[in-house]
């Protein structure tokens, strides 16, 4: 049978590393990541897949999705709106080309997720039910409960399971890219059950590996969210595209950072401040409104959510909480518990568990947290990155669907979106290239395992890892919040720079091979010092305001289409801070204009729509 | 701030390079009211002992990765809080009934391999294409076999049943729950295909019903329903084989 | 080489490691003192076969202070094997969805208990009316 032929074999031995013969290898299983192995395995089942990650698929963050995945589906929508909301809603920082093919293929895929298994929650009638989410014209996230990201994510990894040619390496930790002739050929990854290196060769290679959102303090994300494949690519000499935007969610568990899912509002709940008042009605997403109503109020944009608290606080309107400091609080009561336990039934369990509330009787304390990273590896509408063979997908790459700010239930059909897409080219390409150079490879892996060894073996180091990580994390925080400036992001630039120095003086306590998470850990830091490097400076170069950056000095509040209309790429330089440039956005069919919500929104639309005519 | 109190906990550590066999740590660890279990021994990590080792993700219950064995129960040790526990002792364990790797970290080759021997993905009785869009699946049709979709893969039912240890090759609750699940899906037709293991040496009939597994499930996914529902399956399919041709499954 | 070494644990005593377990080993265990039960109404049965005399000789035994002490162990034992096997009726039984709605695990409880009193009850009822 051919599924036996496309079966690995263990190949030869290279000093101290395996040796695995791929034709596309994907780092990261996450919903990205399974989706892109399964089209492979779809588009050309002889072609050998190597699925490496550095936690079991199933613990990728994608589990921790919560709202929904956007896609039109009901009469009274089409593409063109779902187009112009995520344009309007990425400040028209969108790559408009990339967004249309994005708005096509969504509902398509999200439909195979449908025949798949995933449990979309339903109308009565049978049919995919979906619901309301900000910055959407008309209802079209699709939803499991609020469970959506795990749902998705064991649909896709089970799914994944039913092809041969997928060969995965769980709890492989990937440490570099393999480049050879121009080409990117492989990976290097560390087994972390033995602490043993694991060269894995790809005619062509997937990065999926997620955000990294984990360079902050307060977040909504889990402890692998470190920016690994974007470092990889980074050092590289692969642009990162737009770091600067960093999505803060407005509804999150203050201390612990995490998520009370925008469906919560989507379902109908109030943001409220110290005096009960739904404070959003003054900043621009009024008028106020008894039931949900797409683009006003709780249903705007998470930018606006955000930046809305922050004034807030600045007013001396928020409650001011013992134990979690400032917050608003987040009003579900009016919706009654059985409907709270039928579509929100995870927020009600972690309200319950983490914060001892019952949220049908009591509101919930939220402040913003981190969230997403908007930006990524730059990549074209393909997926493809500038280093040949190697594409980007996911919540690490640009492909310049987000913008300056992400509309929620966006990004997971992304995950589906162009992970097949990223499948298809990936294996399209493969079946065109002959194998690598294996001798030359290993040599390059070597001296990965070499470099990577070092950081385990070396003495006589006196600074703590935990200590850098905390300062790394305070200082993102400083200095690249909701609001912005630039003495504030000087001194984080600074900051960065000196703890990249301060980390070649790192000691370990652990100095063993299996399983040694102290060592993974600092690979890991060491990954999220360059890209909070990347945020950072893309964050201070850019002197205006656009969505998720917004800053408070000079002339730089508002948003400037002349100079700044242009995606930020940051560029490694060793050992020294990145090197910033600008790339041209690609407008189509949506020129820039101006960025309103609530009754405001409605009357700009109407004036588009009159103009078109 | 709520004030600073001092909680111990005691790890039993297993550093394989070194260690013949097990052995306990005590640790006097700060907390605060809202800190878990985990944040605790996060906190051992970060300021006492960089080499103890555990998994863990999402901090919120979803992803299943920090199970561990507390005061001798298995639990989610980030949603399991230090203050439930103040001013006793809280003792830390690698999830029980599997082999220990190092320290908190067990390993899971052994479920990995069950869950993808039970064919966890639809088989489609009807194959549709995507132009055809959804399958129609009634709110009836969804109840059937929604509640076992819930399963994070935790494995704190393994560590709750004595079987699959004294029986290492069971197929164990949580698999079971998702065989259950597929095999009740209205999508999907491969039930008589997975029966064949449900019924088999390392299927259903390991389980005596001792029903802890259920009980400590995060996401009250109620495992041992599953086993049990099939052990009745298994057997209907047994009787019925001699009765219909194409035997007892759908 | 590997440096892995997996350390496998002693399942030596496992069920006394846990209260649920204890709990189940007391159930499973109980289980004998049903089989002990139907042993003596079987040796009752063969007595009956044998004759009037034999079966009054096994009456009279039944009624010596031993043999009621002895049933009294066995009631208790039975009816904590009962009260167990009860609880575990939610674990056997395929959910029960009514108005599209799934009981709740103690309502079947109830149901089962409200099941065997019935049971019983009717059973004394017969027995009774046969010996009237």
């Amino acid at each position: 049978m051919a599924l036996a032929a496309a079966k690995f074999a263990l190949s030869e031995k290279g000093l101290g590393v395996e040796i695995y013969k791929a034709d596309v290898v994907i780092v990261g299983g996450g919903g990205a990541g399974l989706r892109a192995a399964i089209a492979v395995a779809e588009s050309d089942p002889s072609l050998k897949i190597a699925l490496v990650s550095k936690v079991y698929p199933m613990r990728s963050h994608t589990v921790a999705a919560e709202g929904g995945a956007a896609g039109v589906k009901r009469e009274d929508d089409s593409l063109d709106y779902h187009f112009h909301d995520t344009v309007g809603g990425g400040d028209w920082l969108c790559e408009q080309d990339v967004v249309e093919y994005f708005v096509e293929q969504a509902p398509i895929e999200l439909t195979r997720l449908e025949h798949w298994g995933c449990p979309w929650t339903r109308t009565a009638d049978g049919h995919v039910n979906v619901r309301p989410f900000g910055g959407m014209k008309i209802m079209r996230t699709w939803f499991a409960a609020d469970k959506s990201g795990f749902h998705i994510l064991h649909t896709l990894f089970q799914t994944s399971i039913k092809y041969p040619s997928i060969k995965r390496f769980d709890e492989y930790f990937c440490i570099d890219l393999l480049e050879e002739d121009g080409r990117c050929q492989g990976v290097v990854a560390i087994e972390m059950g033995t602490g043993e290196f694991t060269m894995i060769e790809g005619k062509t290679v997937i990065l999926a590996t997620g955000g990294a959102g984990r360079v902050f303090r307060e977040s909504t994300l889990g402890g692998i969210v470190t920016g690994d494949g974007m470092a990889l690519a980074f050092r590289h000499g692969v642009a990162l595209r737009d770091m600067e935007f960093m999505q803060y969610h407005p509804t999150c568990m203050p201390i612990t950072g995490l998520l009370f899912t925008e469906a919560c509002r989507g379902e109908g709940g109030y943001l409220v401040n110290k005096d009960g008042y739904r404070f959003l009605q003054d900043y621009g997403l009024g008028p106020l409104q008894d039931k949900p109503k797409n683009k006003y109020m709780e249903l705007g944009p998470r930018d606006r959510l955000s930046q809305a608290f922050w004034h807030e606080q600045q007013k001396g309107r928020t409650i001011e909480h013992p134990v979690f400091g400032s917050v608003v609080h987040l009003d579900l009561r009016h919706l009654g518990e059985a409907y709270l336990r039928e579509r929100l039934p995870l927020i009600y369990e972690m309200a319950e568990t983490f914060m001892g509330i019952d949220p049908a009787k009591e509101p919930i304390p939220v402040r913003p947290g981190i969230h997403y990273t908007m930006g990524g590896v730059k990549v074209d509408g393909k997926c493809e990155t500038s280093l040949s063979g190697l594409y980007a997908i996911g919540e690490c790459a640009s492909v310049g669907i987000h913008g300056a700010n992400r509309l929620g239930s966006n990004s997971l059909t992304e995950l589906v979106v162009f992970g097949k897409l990223a499948g298809d080219e990936a294996a399209k390409k493969a079946q065109s290239l002959p194998p690598g150079n294996s001798p030359s490879l290993l040599k390059q892996a070597q001296e990965a395992e070499q470099r990577v060894l070092a950081l385990k073996t070396k003495t006589g180091g006196t600074e703590r890892m935990s200590t850098l990580r905390k300062e790394m994390v305070k200082s993102m925080e400083d200095g690249c919040g909701i609001y912005r400036l630039e003495e504030t992001m000087q001194k984080t630039c600074d900051k960065l720079g000196e703890l990249r120095e301060r980390f070649k003086n790192i000691n370990l306590d652990d100095k063993t091979s299996v399983w040694n998470t102290d060592w993974l850990y600092a690979i890991e830091l060491d990954y999220q010092l360059d890209v909070a490097q990347s945020m950072a400076h893309s964050a201070i170069s850019r002197k205006e305001s656009r969505g998720a950056h917004q800053r408070l000095d000079g002339a730089y509040t508002e948003r400037d289409d002349v100079n700044y209309l242009k995606h930020s790429e940051a560029y490694y330089v060793p050992g020294s801070a990145p090197r910033i440039g600008y790339g041209d956005v690609k407008i189509t069919k949506s020129p820039p204009a101006a960025r309103a919500y609530g009754a405001a929104g409605e009357k700009a639309d109407q004036e588009r729509n009159a103009s078109h005519v | 701030m709520s004030e600073q109190k001092i909680i111990e906990i005691e790890v039993l550590r297993y550093l394989p390079e070194s260690d013949q066999a097990p052995h306990s740590e005590v640790y006097k660890v700060p907390f605060t009211d809202d800190m878990s279990v985990l944040q605790g021994v996060q906190y051992i990590k970060d300021n006492f002992d960089g080499s103890l080792t555990f998994r863990w993700s999402c901090r919120m219950a979803i992803c299943g990765s920090c199970g561990m064995m507390i005061n001798g129960i298995p639990k989610l040790s980030c949603e399991t809080f230090i203050r439930d526990y103040y001013p006793q002792r809280i003792s830390v364990e690698a999830l029980a009934h599997f082999p220990i790797e190092k320290d908190l970290v067990v390993d899971l080759s052994g479920f990995i391999e069950k869950l993808e021997a039970i064919q966890p993905y639809i088989i489609p009785k009807e194959p549709r294409t995507v132009e055809e869009g959804e399958y129609i699946q009634t709110p009836a049709q969804f109840a059937e076999y929604i509640q076992y979709t819930s399963c994070i893969n935790c494995v704190l039912c393994y560590a709750a049943c004595p079987h699959t240890a004294l029986s290492p090759d069971f197929i164990g609750p949580g698999a079971m729950a998702l065989l259950h699940r597929y095999n009740m899906d209205s999508r999907d037709g491969g039930k008589a295909q997975r029966m064949e293991l449900a019924a088999s040496e390392d299927g259903v009939y390991n389980c005596s019903a001792v029903g802890y597994c259920s009980e400590v499930c995060p996401k009250k996914v109620d495992p041992g329903n599953a086993v049990n529902i099939n052990k009745i399956n298994a057997g209907m399919d047994y009787f019925l084989r001699f009765l219909s041709p194409k035997g007892g499954a759908k | 080489m590997s440096k892995r070494r997996p350390y496998v644990r002693s399942m030596d005593g496992w069920w006394k490691k846990n209260p649920y377990y204890v709990e189940y080993m007391v159930h499973e265990g109980t289980a004998l003192f049903v089989i002990a039960y139907t042993l003596v109404l079987t040796v009752g049965v063969v007595r009956l076969g044998q004759g009037e005399a034999a079966w009054n000789g096994w009456l009279e035994a039944m009624q010596s202070p031993l043999s009621i002490i002895f049933h009294l162990v066995l009631l208790a034992a039975i009816a904590y094997h009962a009260f167990t096997w009860f609880k575990l009726f939610p674990l056997t039984t395929p959910p029960l969805v009514l108005q599209g709605k799934k009981v709740e695990p103690c309502a079947i409880v109830r149901a089962g208990w409200t099941a065997g009193v019935v049971a019983a009850l009717a059973l004394l009822v017969i027995v009774w009316g046969i010996a009237a």
